[in-house]
């Protein structure tokens, strides 16, 4: 079985996926990362999925559902450093994770996170979400 | 005998002519250009079958991981025609660019194509387009932050280091 350690830090909460998850280790993250947004009140879930050489359709709908409940607990989700293989694989399986931010790397996701955050605490809901910054 | 042979030879040295030259096509056709930081393009010249478009998939999706591209323009103005089939490859290409949190712009449609598009009923609403790769890069550069000026002391007028500053 493999356990995601979720950290957190400030408003974030860091889930850094360390091995291969079956479905159960899937399910198990998203009850625990569900729990901790209860009682931490966080309001951002940076989810590095660097490590996973595949991400098969149980998966892929495990990370969308991830992020609708992390988003009713009040967080914004971006999954980080999906790899170019998966992604294609992804796209094939027509898992396009809509609905679920992503970004390069935990770098770049963290900064998603905080503009997203910023953005929902000034009110401003532009059409282009993901608008840059720089 | 000898003449068959001969004619056996031939064809041997022909197939592998046009396996080279298939190999050579192959490279050329799929460039991925860095036109600035955090902008890549990928202008596509001729048709898109699916072992092309796989073919850019990877070349687009291993240079994003590489140079840490932010925005990618598609530009299809070389390619004849756009149909239902070229239009699902170039949406794989733009989903798969956005799992790596790269967005994608496609440039370079014409009005015949996008008639085409929307008398096949196609929908590339979640996809940003402009007409040209000038007005694409334009975007891009608006997107992150950069702005593109005539430097002030330069003579509009000269044809010499005409360049404008970033």
């Amino acid at each position: 079985m493999a356990r995601v350690p979720i950290i957190s830090i400030g408003d974030v909460l860091i889930a850094s996926v360390q091995e291969d998850l079956n479905d159960r280790d899937a399910a198990n993250l998203q009850e625990e990362l569900n729990e901790l947004l209860e009682k931490t009140g966080a309001r951002g879930v940076l989810l590095d999925v660097s490590v996973l050489q595949l991400i098969d359709s149980f998966l892929g709908r495990m990370l969308r559902d991830i992020a609708t409940g992390a988003r009713l607990l009040g967080a914004h989700t971006v999954v980080v450093g999906i790899q170019p293989a998966v992604a294609v694989t992804l796209v094939e399986l027509g898992l396009e994770l809509t609905g679920v931010r992503t970004a390069l790397n935990s770098d770049r996701g963290l900064r998603l996170l905080q503009i997203l955050m910023a953005r929902e605490r000034s009110g401003i809901w532009s059409h282009n979400e993901r608008k840059r910054t720089h | 005998m000898s003449a068959s042979h001969e004619v056996g030879q031939i064809e041997i040295q022909k197939a592998r002519m046009i396996e080279e030259q298939r190999l050579t096509i192959l490279e050329l056709q799929t460039p991925v250009i860095q036109v600035w930081e955090g902008i890549l393009a990928l202008p596509i010249v001729g048709s898109v079958d699916t072992a092309r478009s796989q073919e850019m998939n990877e070349a687009l999706l291993q240079k994003i991981v590489d140079t840490g591209a932010e925005i990618v323009i598609l530009d299809v103005t070389g390619v004849p025609v756009v149909d239902t089939a070229v239009a699902k490859h170039l949406l794989e290409t733009v989903a798969a660019s956005r799992l790596l949190g790269a967005d994608v712009l496609i440039v370079g449609l014409s009005a015949r194509t996008a008639m085409t598009l929307v008398h096949l009923g196609l929908d590339l609403s979640g996809v940003t387009t402009r007409t040209t790769l000038a007005k694409g890069l334009q975007l891009a550069f608006s997107r992150l932050g950069l702005e593109v000026v005539r430097r002030r002391d330069s003579d509009a007028s000269s044809f010499v280091s005409d360049e404008a500053v970033l």
